[in-house]
């Protein structure tokens, strides 16, 4: 099979193609393809509402963090959560940039390995906020909300007992989580959002897309060997 | 060109190179839906990047090849939008008599190899059969002509290769 020969029968294949192929010009037309917002562009917006209401956490806080700057059981959680916030700014503003950043009409090796950047930073993003939001949404986030919606102290409510053991078991639950996630992950498959779950905390999306862009950048030194 | 002019010479435009539209999508996609639905994408992506097409640096064609060629590979590796029809309905955007004709042998084994190859070597296997030169399918590509010399040449080996071991 040689594929010089083929190619002439592809090239026959290609003048009746011509005439057989109908497009319908009316779906063609601008309004029926406003209708809907490409993946990427998607992700963009997603990524910007993101960003507006990481912007609106840190307002509150930065209010909550100067009331209480004198009372550090107050200040220190509310600061936690700022940081917290402030990498997840960060990181949102960064994946809207490169999403807007990809222009299909560029060559596909260059295109494709933007993608996969893009995809490995979404999913960086995700399991990092996965792991370290239950340190900073849970008792942090009690103890600020209480004292700045109700006035109420936690500490003194809910014992300083009850508020380490919580702050213990978010420690603790981490490396629980991805040791779970690794060694059940598989095992979900009927449960496609805990399946998806497991899946981004294990960090097997990750490691595909690290290993597709290794394969892109080994199909590139492949070619060249 | 002012903006009233843009979905007639779109259309147009298209409607002289949907062979490329109705190639890329049948070596990404097997079944008609996702074929169906691969068209509506890439037609969408076209239509949203013609703006800023400038044929002073490349050609209608292979400004079309890039777009249908990523959105392709984009598709094909990703989950979960093979039902998601663009355009709702039932309404195809494309159709063609060559779904129900049946290829000569060789076209059908072209497509066979096609199929088995990853995103990547289907884009080079089909910018080679399209009649594209070495500098053109570089372009879209975004590598070397050297390189991609290389590249088709390996996947020549291979085709010959594959065909030695079905015969044998």
């Amino acid at each position: 099979m040689d594929i010089d020969v083929l190619r002439e029968k592809w090239v026959e294949q290609d003048r009746k193609l011509d005439e057989s192929i109908h497009m319908n010009g009316r779906l063609l037309t601008m309004a029926n393809m406003n209708r809907t917002q490409p993946p990427l562009r998607r992700f963009a917006l997603l990524a910007g509402l993101g960003t507006l209401l990481g912007l609106m956490f840190l307002i509150i806080l930065g209010g909550f963090i100067y009331k209480h700057w004198a009372e550090p059981r107050f200040a220190l959680p509310a600061i936690a959560l700022h940081v917290w916030v402030i990498a997840y700014v960060v990181t949102s503003i960064r994946q809207m940039v490169a999403a807007f950043q990809i222009h299909f009409d560029q060559p596909v090796t260059a295109v494709q390995k933007q993608i996969e950047s893009l995809r490995m930073m979404r999913l960086r993003v995700l399991r990092w906020a996965l792991l370290t939001g239950q340190l900073v949404w849970w008792i942090p986030l009690l103890i600020v909300a209480l004292k700045e919606f109700w006035d109420v102290d936690a500490y003194r409510i809910l014992g300083p007992g009850f508020l380490i053991a919580n702050l213990g078991f978010g420690v603790v639950i981490i490396p629980a989580a991805v040791w779970a996630s690794n060694k059940f992950g598989e095992r979900m498959g009927r449960r496609p959002a805990m399946q998806r779950l497991m899946r981004e905390l294990a960090g097997y999306n990750l490691r595909a897309a690290s290993r597709y862009l290794a394969t892109l950048n080994e199909f590139e030194y492949e070619t060249r060997a | 060109m002012t903006d009233s002019d843009v979905p007639a010479t779109f259309q147009n435009q298209i409607e002289q190179h949907k062979k490329i539209l109705y190639k890329v999508c049948n070596a990404y996609c097997r079944d008609r839906e996702s074929r169906e639905d691969l068209a509506q994408e890439i037609t969408f992506q076209l239509w949203r990047s013609y703006g800023k097409f400038d044929g002073r640096r490349c050609t209608f064609s292979t400004w079309m090849y890039r777009i249908a060629l990523n959105i392709a590979i984009s598709f094909y590796r990703s989950e979960g939008v093979r039902t998601r029809h663009v355009i709702p309905g039932e309404q195809f955007l494309m159709e063609s008599v060559a779904d129900t004709e049946r290829p000569s042998d060789e076209v059908r084994l072209l497509y066979e190899f096609i199929e088995e190859l990853d995103p990547f070597s289907k884009a080079f296997v089909l910018l080679y059969l399209d009649g594209n030169t070495y500098p053109e399918i570089a372009n879209i590509i975004g590598l070397s002509e050297t390189n991609v010399a290389t590249k088709i040449s390996r996947l020549k080996s291979r085709m010959k290769q594959e065909a030695g071991t079905k015969n044998t």
